[in-house]
């Protein structure tokens, strides 16, 4: 129902939309980009996108419209992220409050890294290869273990 | 059994991450299209995820919604406007101390005193030249008056 006002393009529905996901999204883009102006900007270009491409979600194998927007919001995000070495420590925010960097923390040390660089820092698996200076199979499984690792986290803490 | 291996690999929540590289997205559209219960699956990733998510939310601030919904307006070329917008004013007024800016109430003011003091001044015109018609007038019949009865006293 939101989705078809949304392609009519009504602004009640674009208004709706925000007002339900805002809190939502703005969860996810802060545990990526600590710093609130540029979260905020985030925030801005996830929401003016998502109304000029709406027309796309039924076909983006996404089923619910928080997690279409929260994988825009993510690729949007780690765009205007800071080098961790550019924080000064008074700008961070939520950090290590967010579900993900909760998540993040109970991992063993190999998927944790793995994690950390392929969704915080958006590198692909050939990049974390090569900067950790081991086989790609090997990225790959790391990776595939702290997946089943989020799988059961979820369905522990939220089924 | 194939399927229950596949779904409890991650794949799913790699996909919902955006983590999944796109041979792994291409092979998860294929497997959805053989196993329709797959989509089902997949919504119960995104559910949860979604959950976590409204579980700690953190409201932007106004500013945000303003700068969103004011890209709205933009794009419908201002046929939806909200009474309570806020539009950014610029003053163009000369500020160098010689000019002031008042209400549009005191144009008003201003015409109709304006007016009132036209009709004072016509009013106060007739009236002075009304006076000066009785005052001579009055000056006309006192000499007449005063002829009347000299004749009466020298008839006497």
């Amino acid at each position: 129902m939101l989705i078809e006002q949304l392609v009519m393009g009504k602004p009640a529905a674009k208004e709706l939309l925000y007002d339900r996901y805002a809190g939502a999204i703005y969860t996810m883009v802060l545990q990526l980009v600590p710093i609130r102006e540029r979260a905020d900007d985030v925030m801005v270009r996830v929401f003016t996108w998502s109304f000029q491409h709406i027309g796309t979600f039924q076909t983006s194998g996404y089923k619910t419209l928080f997690a279409w927007l929260m994988r825009k919001a993510r690729e949007l995000a780690i765009k205007e992220a800071l080098p961790e070495t550019a924080l000064t420590g008074s700008e961070l925010m939520k950090q290590e409050e967010g579900m993900l960097q909760r998540f993040y923390l109970i991992l063993p040390a190999d998927q944790q890294q793995v994690f950390r660089l392929s969704y915080f820092k958006g590198l692909s698996i050939t990049t974390i290869a090569r900067l950790l200076a081991l086989p790609e199979q090997q990225i790959n499984n790391i990776l595939g273990d702290s997946m089943k690792s989020f799988r059961q986290f979820l369905k522990d803490t939220w089924n | 059994m194939e399927l229950k291996f596949y779904i409890e690999s991650g794949i799913i929540e790699s996909f919902v991450l955006g983590l999944a590289s796109e041979a792994e997205v291409e092979e998860l559209e294929h497997m959805r299209k053989l196993y329709p219960e797959l989509n089902t699956e997949v919504e119960f990733v995104e559910r949860r995820l979604e959950r976590a998510a409204f579980d700690e939310p953190a409201m932007p601030p106004v500013e945000v919604r303003d700068r969103v919904l004011q890209k709205i307006r933009w794009e419908q070329g201002h046929a939806y406007s909200d009474p309570a917008s806020n539009y950014t004013f610029i003053n163009i007024q000369p500020k160098d101390g010689n000019h002031i800016t008042v209400h549009r109430w005191w144009k008003i003011f201003f015409i109709i005193f304006f007016i009132m003091s036209k009709v004072f001044l016509f009013l106060a015109i007739f009236y002075y030249l009304k006076y000066r018609m009785s005052q001579d007038k009055q000056g006309y019949n006192l000499p007449r008056q005063v002829k009347q009865e000299q004749v009466q006293i020298a008839g006497v």
